[in-house]
Order: C-alpha cells, then structure tokens, then sequence
C-alpha cells in the first residue's frame, strides 16, 4: 500500500511540475505565473479540487506517443471566491505550449457541463499556442465541443475568460462567446491570425502587441473588457467582479452588507451639472456618489468611452449602471457606445441584475464614417436590449436627452420602471438652436427672431416639465437625493415580474 | 457703523469679510463673475450682483460695474479684500468723489505706499531703513541689465505695481535678468495693467518678517507685532507665522516703531502692512514695501493677538477712533498659517485645477490629535470648481497653540485630517515642511525651499512610526473587506472568520504579519510585538481616523484596482495584504519597466498654449524652450528634456490643451 501511495503521490508531483522546472522558470522570466499559480490566486486558498491530473492525450502519430505529461496542458476543477463556487480551467503554457488536444479538451468540456448542471461560473485563463497540429481533425473537434457549450451556458451561467498568454487562431473563439474577456498588459495577445501570415496576405508588417495586445482590443477593437497590469492584478480584479455576479440565472443578483446609507445625502451632485449647456462634466462622479461606498467595476473602460457601464451596488445589492459620459464626444451614441452598452445591458438582463441609467445624451453621432459602418444597426442593438430586459430598469436624465436617443436610454416608452430627471433637465426633439432653425428655416438670417424663437423653445421644451406632465417621467428629483431616490425604486422593484411573449428566441439587430 | 457694505472680492476673503459683518450686524452684498454664480460667498452674502465673465479683467477689475452695483444695493461702504482693486488708487479716488466709503486706506497712502519707489522715498524720509537699489523706472532689457551690473548680482526684478509674489524674478546674471525682464513686463501687463518695472538689490540669505499696522482717520496708529512669511515658493508665501522666531523683543519694538512711524507719514487709516527684509545672522533689517490692504496671511496676527482686523478696519472707516492702544496688546501663543494651493508639488508644483469632487476640511476649533486650534478660512466647498481664472488657492489653514511647537504639531493634526479629491493639493509638501528639524528649529530664510528641495518635490520616504501606522491600517483594512467579503450570498460553507496571517507589501518591502481583526479594532502583530488599532473606518470613507497603541492618527486612503493607497503627510503609498503565499509569487514578477516618454512633450497641467516656439524637423537641444502653456495667470516655459528633432506638433498658439496631451513628439 505505501507503494502505491507513494507512486501516487509521485505522479502528482510530476502532473504539478507540468513541462518541467525549466519551462517554469521560463514563465517567471516572461513576467508570467504559472497555470496552477493562478489558479491559487483566483480561489481561496485550499478552495481548489483539481480533476483529471492524469489524463494524458491519446495520440501516437508524430512521436508523440512519448511525450505525455500527465495533466495535458491545462488544470481544471473548481473553488470557491469569497465561500461562493466557480469552476475554472488554466492553460499550462509549458506542456506542448497549452496547445488543444482532444484530451485537454475533454477536460474543460467536463468542467463547462458540471458548471451548468450545478448553476455556476466557469472561469478559463488563456495562455496558449492553439491546436495540437500533430493530432489533426481531433483537436478541431475538441474546440468545437468546447465552443458548442460556451454557446449552450450562454445566458445560463456568467463566463468569463482571461487572457494571460498567446491565444491564437481556434483558441479565440472560446473567449469570444463568454461574457467577459480581460488581457494582461504587455504578456498577453489575442488574434486571428498572427503576424506572419498577415505579412503573406496583406504585406502589412505588424507586431504581436500592434496586432492584438491588450490596449488594441482594450481600447479599439472592443474585444476585451478591460486590461490589466500583471497576473496578480488581474486575478485580485476577477475576484472583485465574481462578486457582483449571481452563480447563475436561477438565482437573484448578489447581495451582501452594506456600510453605505441610503439616505447619504451628496449636496456637490446640485452643482454637478454645469451652467453652460456645452460645457462636459464627469459622469464616473455621478456613479461613484450614489452606488454604495463608491465601489464602481468598470466594464470596457477604454473603449466606447462615451458611455459609461460596470457594477455597482445598492443596499448591498449588485445593480448594472450604464450612462453617457458628457466628457468624451459629450456623451453622444455611436457605433462603439452603442455595441458595448447593448451587450452589458443584455448581460444584467441574463442575470437578474437591475439596470440603473444615467442620461446626458445629445443624440446619434452624424457622419459618412458612422452611418457606413451601420449605426442604425448598431444604435438598434442598444435600443433593443432595453426594450426587452425585463429586470428592474431605473433612469435618470441628468441634463440632455434629444431626440432618439432619448427614447433609446431606458425611457419610459421602452419599459422602463422609473423615470427621474434633474430639474435641468431637457427632454426634446434636438437642441433649441437646431429646432428653430429647422422650423423657422425662412428666417435664417433674421438673428433676432431666431433668437426670440430659440428663447420660446428653450422657455417651451429645454426642462423636464413638458415630458412629466405626460408622466413619461414620474417625478423630478433633486441631484443630491438621486442615492435615496434609485434605492427607493430599486426597493418597490424587488418583486417586479414581467415576461415576454414566449418564443424560440428573438431575432437582435446583430 | 455702515449698516451694508459691498465686498468688491470673491472666495475666501469674500467669505472672510462676511463672517465679521454678520457678527457686527452689517449687511453685506458681494459682486460675482459667471465663474462665481454658485460659489459660498454668493451664498453668504445677504445680496449678490452679477458683474461680467470670468476674466478679472471683465468683472472684479472693472470699476464701474463695482461703483454701479455700490448704487443697485445701497451699499454705503466697499471692502475690496485683497488683489483685483484692493490698492488701485484711481479706484479709492472714484469712490470718495461717489461718496462712497472705501474699506481701507486714503488715496494719498495707498499711492504714497503702493508704488515701490515713492514709497521708498517716504520711507527714508519717517526714519526707516532701506535697499540699495535703482529707484528710477527701466523701460529697455539691454538698460536693465546695465543697471543691474551696477548694483550687484543678485538682482530682483519687480513690478512696481506688483504683489502677492506675482511680477516678481530674481537674476544672477546678464542673461537672466535678459530672460527676467521682459517676462516680469508681461507678467506685470497681464496681472495689474501697468507694466512699470525697478530693480533692487537682492539680499542672500534674508528673511521675510513684515509688522501689521492699523491707523485711523484721527492719527493714531498701533501696530500689532510681526509675522514671519519666510517659507516662500518662487516668492509666493508657502507658510507665515506670528509671532516670528527670529525676533526678540528689541528689535520687534525697533521695528513695530519704524512702521508706526511709516504709517503716521502717510496718515495710515486702515490696516496694512510694512514688510522687511530681515538678515538671520544679525538682526539687521530694511524696508521692502508697505501693502496697503489686508493681508492673505492677516489671520496669525488675529490668532495671536485676539483682534479683528476685518472688524477694525470697518471701525476706522467709518470714522471711529482706534479703541485698542499700543499697550493694551500682547502677543499671546503662536499662530501658523498654510496657504493650501491647488497645485501638484509632485509635478513641480503646478496648478491643478478642477471640480472639488470631495472636499473635507477639518474641524474648526480644538484639534483632534494635537493641543491647539484650528481655523479654516476657506471660500469653496465640496462640489466647486478651482477655475483657472483667479488664485489657486484652495484655503488658509490656520493653527494657534500656546508654543510654536504646539502650532505646528496642530498643523500636522488638521492636514492630516483635511481630505481634498479631484485635484491635487500642495498639502503632501506642506507637511514634509513642517517635519523637517531644520523648519522647527526656526532656522529659515526665504530661499528655504530652495535649499532644501534642490531637485523639487518627490515625496518623502515614512519614518518607521510611519510605517508601522500604515502596516497597521493596511491590515485593518483588509480585514474590514475581507469579513464583509465572506457574508456574500450564495455562499457554498459558513463564512470563515478572517484569517491570521497576512503579508503587508508597501511599495516593495513586505512586512509579514499577524491580524486579530474585530470589528472596530484589530490587534496586528509585527515583528513579534502586538499593536491595537482602533478606529471607526467603515468602506466608503477616505479618512481612516484612529488610535494606534492608544496615540490618534489619521491617514488618508483610497481602494485602488490593485490594493490601498495611503497618503500620510509627505508619504504616498500603495499597500497590498496578501497571504503569504501570494506575496511570494508577487516576488516572481519583474517589475515593468516605465514607458518611454522622453520623446514626447505633454502638457504638464490644463492651459492655453501662448507660443510654440519649435517648427518641424527643428533640432532641439535638451533644456530649449519648447512652447509656453499659461494657466492660473501663471506662463510655463515648457523645456525639452533630452536633444532630439521635432517629429510633430500637435498644437499651436491659442489651443486649449489638457494635463498629459501630448503637444509635440520628437524622432
């Protein structure tokens, strides 16, 4: 029996070492940890039960028959963040490069189906060279089964990937179907097709981090939902987001103890919004003074920057904030503000998470450059996406809200539950000025009828008066009572219920 | 007694003025500038009268919109606090012949005093010594430079019209007064609309100790000792003081005589103020100027002392005698003021401007954490914007204790407890002052921060006291989220109670500990010795306030996406609690090197770009003028800080740039 034991407990250790010291040190050197590493990090510690440390891949061909490492190149299992569980797997960049075979990925299909069937969150950190070209059509069929339940826990279960390493060709597409991806600043990159074959192809010659590092898919591609400094920041910052997130769509958004009032009153909101029409504020403050100590997670930070998305709480309780920012293009929607607030309403809408919208909005982005790039499509999503989420859906209209974009910003018109505004707020068509010039337009010229016109439009339309009189806003409220006011209308919709229409699934604007 | 006065001023001195006159039971009304819609003194003040746009130059500096509003509210009297009209005597003219009582001296003195030259004239005359220096006006560089040379370097260059450190250089060669001269002109144009420039000798190792007079319109004059405003930051008072340490009584009657003296000269009927030029070694001290208004830094005078200046000036316009004699005063404890600047001592102190997204000043009154008292003379609150229109100053903390020592530690206590975000405060360098053996031991001049911060400011490393409070409230900290981390629904076990072993890593030394944490207090074991912290700290709060071992302190602190950030003073730094078996594979990581930024020239603040100086493809050598950026009123020559050649200019004159933009990028 000691023999056994011991046979055992060295085959452990050998599954541990994965590629061997050597390629370990390697990793170090690269400014990277290892898969198991990681996964410490992530869990709580001792949290971690490993599964299939002996699997090894199946192939013979190549010679490959001798080369096997227990483990094959990725360690699964599951934990726990914070007491709550997660089922996670990590690519072993130091076996065969963390390249998929069909073995390593029966082991993460393995996890994909017991965090469904069990209702949490899988987890995959990425630090990979793509297929195992020595076995062929039986790596692409690993992916593909991977690939089929990332498509099936959509919706289902949060998943989330980070990536910490390469993550090439087939390996992107995983990633692409959860719900969050984050990159590590300067040790991670993320494409298609790499550098050589873009140079055969196209003759551009480009570097991996110009291709696909994390401040390209951070901030212009909009892949990623944030980069982050190193590994460890990177997991502590995955620790934080697991916990605004439900398990799963059975349950409810997460609830935890508050140290925050809801009845802190924030006098300096009465000035946040500036005399002068044109002049940008920061919206971030805005979030930060009425979510719950100030604690605002970030999604898509860098890109899109024109709205503003994350999590927050309030009472303790996770809530989807979403709101223009006036300080960048003064918080007007296009294509990339649009994609990126419809995908992040559609995720709180999956799981059961109240959505709290900010509005300053001046309207759609004009141009050749937006309207060929199809922002009617992709304003469309956004509009969407609120009009079908059935969670609490609570608004308030800071100071602009024209025109279509008015209606798209969670109004009421698209069900939304509560509607503020601030009392400077303008609810219409476009700006006094343009109003005017457009029903007026024969006396462009005569400056001081137009000027009499704009002053009766603004005196007319430029309040919120005009929409709460229709009760298209339910009240106008003082900016430093907006805390109390959204946590009140969060609480009478704590029993909410509505469904829509049954069907086998609707039909986006994608 | 004037039953409304009009504050012809803004921020804290408008503020300041208010709050004695509701005390005396006079109303007030104050003119404000679309900058200044919303601000506390509006407010306050029992009437507001609008006046024109932000620029001083279209509203607080035009006479006619003051004497107009004088007439809209019925004011019968105007205080004009300092700066802007305060000492413009065409202005004081005006409203005697409007018949409109002007809150401060008569023409005759603030024109007598108010050019450096006659005043100097006049000072000679009431027996006051005085600077070698050129007392005639210099219109040309090359003429300036000669006059110079005669003098003797070092040289200062001044303003006539100048004050409160601006239009003020000193040269210590040709090419500096060359570089000087017309600066101080334009400097001189912009900021007082009179550009009439003297030279005079610059005194080396001098300190700056100036005596608070006050007369009345029946010939009596007192004065109300000195105050020491040596610890200076480009000639810009930093930190003033009464009484002043190098003083004794001797020469503080000499002094205090010689500026009766003055003011008796002129019939001085206000308060003001006559500053001299003090030698460290002996004693020996001369004239500089007398400043005909109140002072920014009135309120140490006040402290120790127990006068009203605000209070006595409207007396003594009004027409009462002076009812405190010479005798009747004594100089009772010590009073220190900080000037809190909005400015970024860790970028060579520039202007930081902004919305006051948290402001939080401490407590007025008794100190916490130290024996004295503390004021605050402040004109913003928590949500108002430091415009880059006027002053950068944020506030005048003030603190009186019975010793100078007790002053200063009162100072430490209130800073350490004064939370300002949204901009930067010069308040992390101000209290690096304040620790520093040499300021306690009353060993300054006016080139103090010159000596002592050669390379400028860049933090200073914790005391090992320090060190082991930001240890202890790191842990604490982290205990605080880690017991509230563990009560997140869906919880798959019990919560566990937070564990023992930690690893505190500050900046890069870790500091293995051991943490009973409770709520409110937590035994933290380091090094083998148990330390209690206890504090009422909950998440969501910047101030983390408490006792370690029993002694108050407090701290700063912010949630950052990868650990704490606490700033303690002159201390700034990021703290992570791990286990241990985290903070050994943070050992693993090398640390990442900075980007390169040495080719690109960014904008160091928000401002207006004045002039671009460099054309493309042009070879700039390391320490060439590369453009100007104005903000605050203030001109920044902005240097390339390595040779290269231009490669693009983002930017050009007139453009508005933010703090970071990159203006121009070098091959």
């Amino acid at each position: 029996m000691k023999d056994i034991l011991e046979a055992l407990e060295a085959k452990r250790e050998q599954a541990r070492l994965g590629g061997g010291q050597k390629r370990i040190d390697r990793q170090h050197e690269k400014g990277k940890l290892t898969a198991r590493e990681r996964i410490e990090l992530l869990l709580d510690e001792g949290s971690f039960e490993e599964w299939d440390m002996f699997v090894e891949h199946t192939c013979n061909d190549f010679g490959m028959s001798d080369q096997k490492t227990p483990g094959d190149g990725v360690v699964t299992g599951w934990g726990t963040i914070n007491g709550r569980m997660v089922y996670v797997f990590s690519k072993d960049f130091t076996v065969f490069g963390g390249s998929l075979s069909k073995a390593h990925a029966s082991k993460i299909v393995k996890v994909q189906k017991a965090a469904m069937k069990n209702g949490a969150p899988v987890i995959g950190l990425f630090d990979a060279g793509g297929a195992r070209i020595q076995e062929g059509v039986d790596s692409l069929a690993g992916y593909a089964d991977i690939f089929m339940e990332n498509v099936l826990s959509s919706g289902v279960i949060p998943q989330i990937s980070v990536i910490m390493g390469p993550c090439a060709g087939g390996d992107v597409y995983s990633p692409a179907m959860t719900d969050f991806i984050f990159m590590v600043k300067d040790t991670s990159y993320m494409y298609v097709t790499g550098p050589d074959v873009v140079k055969t192809v196209t003759n551009e010659n480009v570097s991996h981090e110009e291709l696909g590092g994390a401040r390209v898919h951070a901030g212009k591609s909009g892949v990623v939902d944030g980069a982050f400094d190193n590994d460890i920041e990177a997991l502590t910052q995955i620790r934080r987001l697991v916990d605004f997130l439900p398990l799963s769509n059975r349950e409810k958004a997460p609830v935890r103890p508050s140290f925050d009032n809801i009845d802190r009153l924030e006098d300096s909101l009465d000035t946040l919004v500036p005399d002068n029409p044109n002049k940008p504020y920061d919206m971030r403050e805005l979030i930060e003074k009425t979510a719950d100590e100030g604690d605002f997670f970030e999604i898509g930070k860098d890109f899109g920057t024109n709205i503003l998305t994350g999590f927050g709480r309030i009472e303790g309780q996770t809530v989807g904030f979403v709101a223009n920012q006036p300080l960048s293009l003064a918080g007007v929607l296009d294509i990339d503000a649009s994609r990126k607030a419809a995908r992040f309403v559609r995720f709180c809408d999956c799981f059961n998470i109240p959505i709290v919208t900010y509005v300053d909005v001046p309207g759609f982005m004009p141009g050749t450059k937006q309207e060929y790039g199809g922002l009617i499509k992709h304003g469309a999503k956004l509009l969407f996406a609120y009009a079908e989420a059935t969670v609490p859906k609570v608004t308030v209209i800071t100071r602009k809200a024209y025109g279509g974009a008015y209606d798209v910003m969670s109004s009421k018109h698209l069900r939304g539950d509560v509607n503020y505004a601030w009392p400077k707020a303008e609810i219409a068509v476009m700006g006094a000025k343009g109003a005017v010039e457009i029903i007026f337009r024969a006396d462009i010229g005569n400056d001081e009828k137009i000027a009499q016109k704009t002053k009766e439009y603004e005196d007319n339309f430029a309040n919120p008066f005009v929409a709460a009189r229709k009760g298209y806003i339910d009240d106008i409220i003082m900016p430093h009572s907006t805390r109390r006011r959204v946590a009140k209308a969060l609480r009478q919709l704590k029993t909410k219920n509505v469904t829509n229409p049954a069907k086998k699934h609707d039909n986006i604007p994608l | 007694m004037f039953s409304k006065i009009l504050i012809a001023n803004r921020g804290e001195i408008g503020v300041r003025v208010i709050k004695t006159c509701k005390r005396m039971g006079v109303k007030t009304a104050i003119v404000y500038s679309e900058a200044d819609a919303d601000s506390l003194a509006v407010e306050m003040a029992d009437e507001a009268v609008f006046i024109g746009g932000a620029p001083a130059s279209e509203s607080y500096l035009v006479q006619d919109k003051i004497i107009d509003a004088v007439r809209k509210t019925g004011a019968e009297a105007v205080h004009p606090g300092f700066g802007f009209l305060s000492e413009n005597p065409v202005f004081a003219r005006r409203l005697e012949e409007e018949k409109i009582t002007f809150i401060g001296p008569n023409p005759f003195a603030i024109e007598s005093m108010g050019d450096k030259i006659t005043s100097k004239e006049f000072a000679a005359k009431a027996g006051v010594s005085t600077v070698p220096g050129h007392m005639g006006l210099i219109e040309e560089t090359e003429e300036a430079v000669r006059i110079s040379g005669e003098i003797g370097y070092p040289v200062m260059i001044k303003a006539s019209a100048g004050g409160g450190g601006k239009g003020i250089r000193v040269a210590y060669d040709d090419a500096e007064v060359r570089e000087g001269f017309p600066a101080v002109k334009a400097e001189a144009k912009t900021a007082f609309g009179d550009d009439r420039v003297f030279i005079e000798k610059f005194i080396l190792s001098p300190r700056h100790v100036e005596i608070q007079v006050l007369g009345d319109k029946h010939g009596n004059a007192i004065h109300l000792f000195e105050r020491e405003c040596s610890i200076q930051r480009r000639n810009q008072k930093v930190i003033e003081e009464a009484p002043s340490p190098l003083l004794d009584e001797e020469t503080r009657m000499k002094m205090g005589a010689q500026a009766v003296a003055l003011a008796k000269a002129v019939n001085y009927d206000s308060a003001g103020t006559v500053e001299f030029v003090a030698s460290g070694v002996d004693k020996s001290f001369y004239f500089l100027e007398m400043n005909t208004r109140l002072q920014v830094e009135h309120p140490v005078t006040e402290m120790i002392t127990g006068v009203d200046l605000v209070e006595q000036m409207l007396r003594v316009a009004s027409g009462e005698k002076l009812a405190i004699a010479q005798d009747d005063l004594s100089i009772n404890g010590w009073a220190v003021e900080s000037r809190v600047y909005a400015e970024d001592p860790y970028r060579n102190f520039l202007p930081s401007i902004g919305r006051l997204k948290r402001y939080i000043p401490p407590v007025e009154g008794e100190a916490t954490g130290a024996p004295g008292v503390v004021r605050v003379d402040s004109g913003v609150r928590e949500g108002d914007e430091i415009s880059m229109f006027y002053d950068p100053m944020i506030s005048k903390l003030v603190t009186h204790g019975k010793t100078r020592d007790e002053a200063i530690d009162t100072q430490l206590a209130a800073m350490d407890r004064y939370h300002i975000e949204g901009i930067q405060d010069n308040m992390p360098f101000v209290t690096a002052v304040y620790e520093q053996e040499r300021f306690r031991s009353g060993d300054i001049t006016t080139a103090y921060i010159k000596d002592e911060f050669p390379d400028g400011f860049n933090g200073v490393e914790p005391t090992a006291e320090q060190t082991l409070i930001l240890t202890a409230s790191a842990a604490h900290v982290h205990g605080v989220y880690s017991a509230r981390a563990a009560l997140t629904s869906g919880r798959l076990s019990p919560p566990e109670t937070v564990r023992e072993d930690w690893v505190v890593i500050l900046d890069k030394s870790h500091y293995p500990i051991k943490l009973r944490f409770a709520e409110g207090r937590s035994e933290i074991e380091i090094e083998g010795k148990v330390h209690v912290l206890e504090t009422e700290w909950k998440p969501g709060t910047h101030l983390l306030e408490g006792t370690l071992d029993g002694k108050p302190f407090a701290v700063k602190f912010a949630d950052r996406t990868e650990g704490y950030l606490f700033r303690h003073r002159g201390v700034a730094l990021r703290a992570l609690v791990c286990t241990p078996r985290s903070a050994e594979l943070h050992a693993k990581l090398p640390e990442k090197e900075a980007a390169d930024l040495s080719k690109l020239i960014m904008s160091p603040m928000p401002g207006l770009v004045v002039s671009m100086d460099v054309e493309l493809g042009q070879e700039v050598k390391s320490g060439e003028a590369v453009c100007v950026v104005e903000a605050m009123k203030m001109q920044n020559i902005i240097r390339a800080e390595a040779d290269g050649v231009v490669k693009a200019i983002n930017v050009g004159a007139g453009d508005s740039v933010a703090a970071d933009e990159i203006m121009v990028e070098f091959e």
